[in-house]
């Protein structure tokens, strides 16, 4: 085979790997937005609020002295969960409801206060340096020749696409098998009607959050463990990615989020790889605007019906 | 004596310590202000100007001071934020300096500089690498550091003289430092003709830099100039090896940082970085070292350095009976002053005659050794 196509798969397999996390990000976005019709601005921060819990979780326990690779992960993963999901709920709880039910501004002027506390809270608390992560997993596959250009898979990365692809078929069987699930649809549909029905909106609103963050901690963890680096900042570029991705998809669909993130990813790593790296958040953002021309409600969006 | 007339006859007493002490001072004393970050992010760079600035304020006044006077440092913290930066500036004129060692941060150095020349006070600034800064016509602004535009010709030099690379790509971060010293390493090399392969920018405050490695690995490229900042470029080096790029990176002082090897961690170690020379193995200045370490401070950041030469300035220039501000930046201009970086001359601007930066080995555990 040739160099050519071993190139296009490296440049390929990047923009998965991107395109993945964009999406576990995007679904956070897409999920509220499908619910309550609000762009809850401080996800991003919660993202990185799973990542400095992952590091905590890790230097603690090295600190103690385990060095049991699974037991690290399941920590990591575990308690990053817990605590950034508190996090999902307590920003719900504080900062959305009480303005629920006004203007839509209004919730969207304090989410992005929300982000500025969160960031400048993490910031002040840890320092705005970078932090780097103890890397775990390395080492990876080779595909190709030995001499000339290879691809390089590494560990990490299949763990990110395969734990991104277990992370949205648990969610998706959620969704559409649950009792909750089914909630959550039907507060979709329509929220006021839900409430009359007797589904407890508040709580189904709060799961929404709760399962927004859990998935942002899983990108926090995955994320921090593969760059090695965190800092107080790495949300809000993160975050703006993620609400790309969810607007491309169609804001609102699950796996329109998943397409999304995986399209932007892809589109970024062909631009920079065929073209310049300095063009490829211009071309990421054209895609948008061209995809928007046509489809103004996103690829899998479904156009708003006018609830009467 | 209970526990508070204890305070209270403790804080009469400092009282009367610090009015006598003023008191004392204000007759025999002249008064040099030194500002740079005390607190925030890039602390660490305050720290070696105060370090080298009290050293040669200490050892001045050892040596007998200024025709009889003793200088008398007083610091001021800025924290490298610009507005703080001008209401600094404004206090060290209230309190009638004349002489002020700072800022720091190019970015806080520029406002303040408006406000004492304004005011006639003589600023030496022994970090601020900004060309902006001494080209505004100042009279009295000086610097003991190179500026960003010394450090491309000096790592196009010794990338042509001593790597002699097959394949270059010139990389950075599409900001004005970083652009500015890329664009410059880039010219120098094509000068020498040497083919740069690639040129392209990335964007600050990313994380995943593998499709441009592929595609540096695809151009087979054997060395990369990066120009920028040390997060950025610790995510390159970190990736480069996971993907298998073997090149050697260089980089401008901006990377020359401790963070880019806790950032990189072994895939730090052979990056070649263009830094001020370490003053500190001068054996000529092993005295002033002691001195420091004496103390229990570091005398190895560079800064420390700049910051004690700018000290010397001054007062040769003050011994030579140059105290007005003007008269002094005038002296300065005319003469060779005698540091510890060597004999120092400044042209009409205020910037270092043949200022040269060096060129050093980063290592895994964050220090470096030089080359050249």
């Amino acid at each position: 085979m040739s160099e050519q196509f071993y190139y296009f798969l490296q440049q390929i397999l990047n923009g998965v790997t991107i395109g993945s996390t964009y999406a576990l990000i995007a679904i956070g976005y897409t999920m509220v937005y499908g619910i309550i019709g609000m762009i809850n601005f401080a996800h991003g921060e919660v993202y990185m609020i799973g990542s400095y819990a992952a590091f905590f979780v890790l230097a603690g326990l090295a600190m103690l002295g385990f060095d049991s690779l699974a037991l690290m992960l399941i920590a990591a993963f575990t308690l990053s969960i817990v605590i950034t999901s508190a996090y999902g709920w307590s920003i719900e709880r504080v900062a959305y409801r009480p303005l629920r039910g006004g203007n839509r501004l209004i919730p969207l002027i304090s989410a992005i206060g929300m982000s500025i506390f969160l960031q400048n809270f993490v910031r002040l608390a840890q320092g705005s340096r970078d932090i780097a992560m103890p890397s775990l997993i390395s080492g990876g596959w080779v595909i190709g020749p030995v001499d000339g250009f290879n691809v390089t898979l590494s560990y990490m990365q299949v763990i990110i696409f395969v734990v991104t692809f277990i992370s949205m078929s648990v969610l998706t069987a959620f969704i559409s098998k649950s009792k909750m699930g089914r909630a959550c649809r039907a507060c979709a549909e329509d929220l006021g009607m839900a409430n009359l029905l007797g589904i407890n909106t508040n709580k189904v609103i709060s799961i929404t959050f709760v399962i927004g963050a859990a998935l942002a901690a899983v990108a926090g963890v995955l994320l921090s463990m593969y760059y090695g680096v965190i800092n107080p900042y790495l949300g809000f570029m993160a975050g703006l990615k993620a609400f790309t991705a969810a607007v491309l998809g169609g804001i609102g669909s699950i796996p329109g989020a998943v397409l999304g993130g995986l399209l932007l990813g892809i589109t970024e790593a062909i631009t920079a790889g065929y073209f310049s790296s300095e063009y490829k958040d211009v071309v990421a953002f054209g895609l948008l605007c061209f995809v928007l021309l046509f489809m103004p409600t996103g690829i899998l969006g479904k156009p708003e019906v006018e609830k009467v | 004596m209970n526990k508070w007339t204890k305070t209270a006859a403790g804080v009469a007493a400092s009282l009367a310590l610090l009015g006598s002490a003023t008191l004392a001072h204000a007759a025999d004393t002249i008064k040099i202000a030194m500002a740079g970050p005390v607190t925030g992010p890039v602390a660490q760079y305050g720290d070696m100007q105060f370090t080298g600035g009290n050293a040669a304020i200490e050892m001045i006044n050892k040596a007998g001071g200024i025709n009889g006077k003793q200088l008398e440092a007083v610091i001021y913290d800025d924290a490298c934020d610009p507005k703080q930066a001008v209401a600094v500036a404004n206090k060290i004129v209230n309190d009638g300096a004349q002489y002020v060692l700072g800022h720091l941060c190019s970015s806080a150095t520029q406002p303040a500089s408006d406000i004492y020349e304004d005011e006639g006070i003589l600023l030496i600034t022994a970090a601020s690498t900004s060309p902006e800064i001494t080209s505004r016509g100042y009279e009295l602004v000086f610097r003991t550091i190179g500026l960003d535009s010394d450090q491309g010709p000096t790592a196009a030099n010794y990338i042509i003289n001593t790597v002699k690379p097959k394949k270059v790509a010139v990389i950075h971060d599409k900001q004005q430092y970083g652009e500015g010293i890329a664009s410059s390493v880039k010219a120098g090399l094509e000068a020498a003709n040497i083919p740069v392969v690639a040129f392209e920018g990335i964007t600050a405050g990313d994380k995943d830099f593998s499709a441009i490695i592929a595609k540096l690995k695809k151009l087979d490229v054997d060395f990369v100039y990066y120009g920028g900042y040390h997060p950025e470029l610790g995510l390159l080096l970190r990736q480069s090896k996971e993907k298998g790029l073997n090149a050697t990176y260089m980089g401008p002082e901006g990377v020359g940082n401790k963070d880019i090897s806790a950032i990189a961690g072994e895939a730090s170690e052979g990056l070649l970085v263009t830094l001020p020379k370490k003053y500190d193995l001068d054996p000529a200045n092993k005295a002033v070292v002691d001195h420091i370490v004496a103390k229990g401070e570091d005398a190895t950041g560079p800064f420390v350095w700049t910051g004690y030469a700018a000290i010397q300035a001054m007062a040769q220039g003050m011994k030579a009976g140059k105290t007005d501000p003007f008269e002094l930046a005038e002296y300065l201009r005319a003469n060779t002053a005698q540091t510890v970086m060597g004999d120092l001359q400044w042209d009409s601007k205020g910037d270092l005659k043949g200022f040269e930066f060096g060129v050093f080995t980063w290592h895994k555990d964050g220090t470096s050794t030089q080359n050249q």
